[in-house]
């Protein structure tokens, strides 16, 4: 029943998260007395920590857990991946939803190996435009123009 | 009659024909893709049922549903990486069969072993739905806060390898429910004055961002990877002989699939490991099972196709998930203001005959496709990763932004995407913390309503023998992996 260390870290860091979840639930703000009716608010949720403490509890002792091997460091294309997706977030409040995600296809699909720009480009117009026509005209969605559309107009 | 009538009316309708059609072809389409999932599935095609009435999105999203399973089939077998989990057996004997140039006879197989599963669980599901629910009409509050802590304690068996971390997961995903306005006390919980959480958390970002935005960043990881790929030879189906052989497998699997699909929380992944054993113990060839013995295609798909209709069961009768989809679907309902119980039965009887119509004709439109067309979806999984997952990542961020219009639910698909990956690495798996989210606010609300119920006397739950009998089976599935270990120690 011995936890990994990593088991281990992975309980320590539950408890913590425990502690500092139940500690938000007495901020809640308080009901009177007289509107009270059955639980309060924040029993419940207190209930819910509680067992995930215990549970966390259970991974530390190594209770119940097979034993977990360290996970392997995270490949410098994850990161670069995430950068790509921040870059998308700020390229939407820039230049817009559609332009964006145009931008995103070509070099998200360039990051992970395709080489041909001719392709990417063609497949990446092929999926915005559907899915402007299909969320845009069809259902009336209405996304936001970014900033530069706002300067423009 | 009325209601059954009606629902076949609507059933008829064009529009309604055309959305089982396209839930399909998109069930299969998705379904095929490497790594993407009938649960990543339904999640990322959820948003576009927001506009569409109940009626309309719970077909649309069972014929995805049904047609997803059998599409995880096809990667399975033609590049040994299943498109869904509940694949996964599929591709012991699948993939072998297809190396050696028998991919037609594999796929054609699968196609009609998971029709047969597929049709049986949905007559399952018509005869055993209304009885279930007829039964639950008598259920109160205290029963269903014991059934849905009995549906939470099942997490125990999904996803991972550790019962301790999925509870940890369900536990989580109980406490992502409390979040937002406490009804009967006006009282804000968890929302740090962010007016969007009011409501509580939205779950199409969520599950989004669990699912498809957690298994790019999985994908990101392994890129590099060679998958090898066998070539698709002239598309030859399984022969009269093939089906005799398989047909007492089919059958079986059949029965053990759907049974396994009504239990809360087990699914088509554990129905297919298991009856891909029963299978095989019970085949007179058992020597050909791993080198591409095509019964081991036939038990697993046809016990995955069955889990579907099973897993509808304690979704629509009682409003229990039986599966990760159906947490999805049953998500997808509330959104729609629907909430599934036993209540549908008599109130909207033609919801019901309508989602019975349209699995049946799911399970025949993908046998059909499946035949005529495996080599046409067998292309799909050829998709370069680099076209594919990007692609997945902008329909995630539309589907996540549509329903609400709002770039606050893009950012909390984001967030729960990078949890999903870190839950992964970490050994847990995603399907909990769904089954805890949607299932969290029916225990809080049933907890606070059983214990108005009883004068705040929390030893009145033992005084209800339905009460009494769920806790004590939620006890023993519990404690059972480990007494199960003890034993084992106290024997070695």
């Amino acid at each position: 029943m011995n936890a990994s260390r990593t088991d281990r870290w992975v309980g320590i860091v539950t408890l913590g998260f425990c502690a500092a979840v139940l500690a938000l639930t007495f901020r809640f703000d308080e009901v009177p007395v007289s509107l009270m009716q059955g639980l309060g608010a924040e029993l419940f949720p207190r209930l819910v920590i509680v067992t995930m403490a215990v549970l966390a509890v259970m991974i530390v002792l190594g209770v119940g857990v097979s034993a977990l091997a360290p996970p392997p460091p995270i490949p410098p294309m994850v990161w670069q991946t995430g950068a790509v997706t921040v870059a998308f977030m700020a390229a939407v409040e820039l230049a817009g939803m559609w332009i964006a995600c145009l931008a995103f296809l070509i070099g998200l699909g360039r990051l992970w190996g395709e080489r041909s720009l001719l392709r990417l480009a063609a497949s990446a117009l092929a999926l915005t435009g559907a899915l402007y026509l299909l969320f845009v005209r069809v259902l009336g969605v209405t996304f936001q123009p970014g900033l530069l559309a706002g300067l423009w107009s | 009659m009325d209601a059954f009538l009606s629902g076949l009316a609507l059933l008829a309708e064009p529009n309604m024909l055309f959305l089982v059609f396209a839930g399909t072809v998109l069930g299969i389409v998705v379904g095929a893709l490497p790594g993407i999932s009938g649960s990543t599935t339904t999640a990322l095609l959820l948003p576009l049922t927001v506009t569409m009435s109940p009626t309309a999105a719970i077909a649309f999203l069972g014929s995805i549903y049904c047609a997803a399973n059998f599409g995880g089939s096809i990667t399975a077998i033609l590049i040994n990486t299943p498109g869904d989990p509940s694949a996964s057996a599929t591709a012991f004997d699948g993939y072998p069969l297809a190396a050696r140039g028998e991919a037609g006879r594999a796929l054609g197989m699968s196609a009609v072993a998971s029709a047969v599963g597929g049709i049986f669980s949905v007559f399952v599901l018509i005869v055993a739905a209304p009885l279930l629910a007829r039964m639950a009409y008598q259920f109160g509050p205290p029963e269903y806060f014991a059934l849905a802590v009995f549906g939470l304690s099942m997490v125990a068996a999904i996803g991972g390898d550790s019962p301790v971390k999925n509870l940890l997961a369900g536990a989580f995903g109980v406490l992502l429910a409390t979040v937002g306005l406490d009804l009967t006390t006006g009282v804000e919980r968890f929302t740090f004055g962010v007016y969007a959480l009011s409501d509580g958390i939205e779950f199409i970002p969520v599950l989004i961002g669990l699912f498809a935005i957690a298994e790019l960043l999985e994908q990101a990881a392994q890129r590099g990877t060679v998958q090898e790929y066998v070539r698709l030879n002239a598309v030859k189906l399984p022969s009269l002989a093939d089906f005799r052989k398989c047909a007492k497998s089919i059958l079986l699997s059949s029965g053990i699939g759907t049974f396994i699909g009504v239990l809360p929380a087990l699914g088509a992944t554990t129905a297919a490991l298991i009856c891909y054993n029963e299978t095989k113990r019970w085949s007179k060839h058992k020597e050909e099972f791993g080198k591409g013995a095509i019964e081991g295609v036939a038990g697993p798909e046809a016990a995955n196709n069955a889990a579907v209709g099973g897993a509808m069961v304690p979704t629509l009768a009682l409003g229990i998930p039986g599966s990760t989809t159906t947490a999805i679907i049953l998500a997808g309902l509330i959104v729609q203001g629907v909430r599934p119980g036993p209540h549908l039965f008599t109130e909207q009887p033609t919801l019901l005959y309508v989602v019975f119509g349209s699995m049946f004709a799911a399970n025949l439109l993908y046998l059909v496709m499946g035949l005529g067309a495996a080599k046409l979806f067998a292309r799909i999984a050829l998709v370069p990763a680099a076209f594919l997952w990007p692609s997945v990542f902008v329909l995630s961020v539309v589907g996540a932004y549509a329903p609400n219009q709002s770039m606050a639910d893009v950012w909390t698909m984001l967030v729960f995407g990078v949890l999903g990956f870190a839950l992964r690495r970490f050994g847990f798996s995603p399907a909990p913390l769904i089954m805890g989210l949607v299932l969290g606010k029916l225990v809080e609300e049933t907890l606070k309503q059983s214990l108005l119920i009883f004068d705040h006397n929390w030893l009145m739950f033992l005084s209800r023998p339905v009460v009494v009998v769920l806790f004590l089976i939620t006890a023993a599935g519990l404690s059972m992996p480990l007494m199960a270990r003890v034993w084992r120690r106290l024997r070695s």
